[in-house]
């Protein structure tokens, strides 16, 4: 039997498809000091996600906070460290220019909150073109 | 995203091959962003000298490139400032005292102040500062166009100068003097959402910058309207701008009757509703006080002031704080340039240095990744380099203590934390 999908609908940030495992943070996500893009994780101390690797999966989170070196995540794409999606509620000039930098298909602005729908470890497809992402939970 | 013909003859490379890279990425950038075009820019600039200079490495204007135009005489199109150095980042002034390699090596510094000729031949004006703001003697006015960059700056130039920025300053912007238009350049989205009633006095530095905290955790990405805040200083106002774009992205806020493109609480939202509404009270500044003190250790190692650059009554405070005194515990008094050699005029450099802490500019040990003087356990003034540095140096654990200035000072002084939170 096949699953059902969920559909969310948002703006193309940067276009391509990709898809692979959620990791979806329902904190805001921090940069400059608070990643590590060598290792490809979040350093900010007593986030939920602080030392799990975002290397290979669909980062979900709501929105930044702090410094223009949110554009650091960026530059996990030259670490080889990077997710290979972005999904995020809202965002700001620092996120556009992180995902810019990052190159991986991003959508934000959904019709349906990303960090309410999506969880860690469903399957998500993220069709940067289309502003569109799909979404299958895990199995329980 | 529309462009001009103008516009698109840049990008086809009719003015040359840097102004068509520069035109590549914004336009990129544009789209990204959802822009339906780029906007001139009537205000000011600004940048990190370094390599992030630009923002995207596939179409960054190199060193090199740099020294080609400004050899070729071509200029920044708009007044454009230095923020703190970046990739390398350097200590501007008192280096030689401040103990850590390569930053006190002379060729280091030499070489590091020599690279930013070819910028200031363009016309970049090295005020070398987070808090440039302060002391650049031109500001944008109400409804200018800009691009701006840093966590305190941003608020600075859309909340209290009514300027319109996001974040996003660069080599690019400078130099064709274009940017996307879109969120903090277009009226609909400068407008309150959220409303930020402050049921306690606020009554030193220290609660600005708390009450900053709370209100970013609180309202993330959107814009509030603040009451109940008094008048706050300059200082308390720079603390708090750098704290709602760390405990938050706050890009723009009103205080209505004070800010200027809210003369009252209505007028801030526009004729709408809030969305939401948020109390703060004194319970939550001590919420972001127990997250922002990280340390149990009493004996202090470090003391770092400068989160924001001090300006001069800051700087001149601390001095007299440690008149007469002696420090056990490494301080360093970070400032932009320009407040350093006012405050060495005023004699507070040598007041510092006599009582064996440090007076520096341009930099921080955030910026610089990490380096400071060894030491485990730190205490400082600032949420914002507090929560940052734990993460710069991880993982590696640094105990960080958080409280007033003075508290900070009296830490330097006796090597030890006695500071506390106090009821008012």
């Amino acid at each position: 039997m096949t699953q059902q999908k969920i559909v969310l609908r948002g703006r193309k940030v940067i276009g391509g498809v990709a898809e692979g495992e959620a990791l979806v943070s329902k904190a805001p996500v921090m940069g400059w000091g608070n990643v590590d893009i060598r290792r490809g994780v979040i350093t900010e101390r007593g986030h939920p996600l602080q030392d799990v690797p975002l290397k290979g999966k669909v980062f979900v989170f709501p929105t930044p906070r702090g410094s223009g070196g949110w554009v650091y995540y960026g530059f996990t794409r030259f670490y080889g460290t990077n997710p290979v999606a972005m999904v995020y509620k809202k965002g700001t000039a620092i996120t556009i220019l992180a995902a810019l930098v990052m190159n991986v298909p991003t959508v934000s602005d959904l019709d349906k909150d990303p960090v309410q729908v999506i969880e860690t470890g469903d399957y998500v497809n993220v069709n940067g073109d289309e502003g569109i992402v799909e979404v299958v939970k895990k199995k329980e | 995203m529309y462009i001009t013909s103008e516009e698109e003859k840049i990008l086809k490379g009719e003015r040359g091959y840097l102004a068509q890279k520069c035109m590549t990425f914004l336009t990129k950038y544009g789209d990204a962003a959802g822009a339906k075009r780029l906007i001139n820019i009537d205000g000011t600039v600004d940048l990190h000298p370094g390599k992030m200079s630009s923002w995207y490495p596939d179409t960054a204007i190199s060193y090199e490139e740099i020294v080609e135009l400004a050899s070729k005489g071509e200029k920044f199109q708009v007044p454009t400032f230095a923020n703190k150095p970046e990739s390398p980042a350097f200590i501007v002034d008192g280096w030689e005292d401040c103990g850590c390699w390569p930053q006190n090596d002379p060729e280091y510094h030499k070489e590091c102040m020599t690279r930013l000729i070819p910028l200031m031949q363009m016309g970049m004006f090295p005020t070398l500062s987070c808090d440039y703001y302060l002391v650049s003697s031109y500001v944008p006015t109400v409804c200018q166009h800009c691009a701006w960059g840093e966590s305190s700056a941003i608020p600075w130039a859309n909340a209290i100068l009514g300027a319109r920025t996001n974040y996003d300053g660069c080599f690019e912007a400078a130099y064709l003097h274009k940017i996307p238009e879109y969120d903090m350049h277009l009226d609909e989205n400068r407008v309150a959402t959220r409303l930020v009633e402050c049921r306690t006095k606020l009554l030193n530095d220290m609660h600005y910058d708390l009450f900053g905290w709370v209100v970013g955790e609180a309202v993330g990405v959107e814009v509030p309207a603040i009451t109940g805040i008094g008048k706050p200083t300059t200082t308390q106002l720079v603390k708090m701008n750098a704290e709602l774009n760390t405990g938050g992205q706050v890009r723009m806020y009103h205080i209505p009757g004070f800010t200027p493109e809210a003369h009252d609480v209505e007028d801030a939202f526009k004729g709408y509703r809030y969305q939401e509404k948020f109390s703060i009270d004194q319970s939550n500044l001590k919420a972001v006080y127990d997250k922002i003190n990280y340390a149990s250790d009493e004996d202090v190692d470090f003391v770092y002031l400068g989160c924001p650059h001090y300006n001069l009554t800051e700087v001149h405070k601390v001095a007299m704080l440690l008149k007469g005194k002696r420090c056990k515990a490494n301080l360093w008094v970070m400032t932009n340039p320009w407040t350093f050699k006012v405050a060495e005029m005023m004699g507070d450099k040598e007041v510092i240095k006599r009582a064996g802490g440090v007076l520096l500019s341009g930099s921080c040990p955030g910026m610089m990744k990490g380096v400071m003087p060894p030491a485990s356990v730190m205490a400082t003034d600032s949420a914002k380099q507090s929560y940052y540095i734990t993460g710069f140096v991880h993982p590696r654990k640094l105990q960080v203590w958080y409280g007033t200035t003075e508290e900070c000072v009296e830490a330097a002084v006796t090597g030890k934390w006695a500071g506390k939170w106090r009821r008012w």
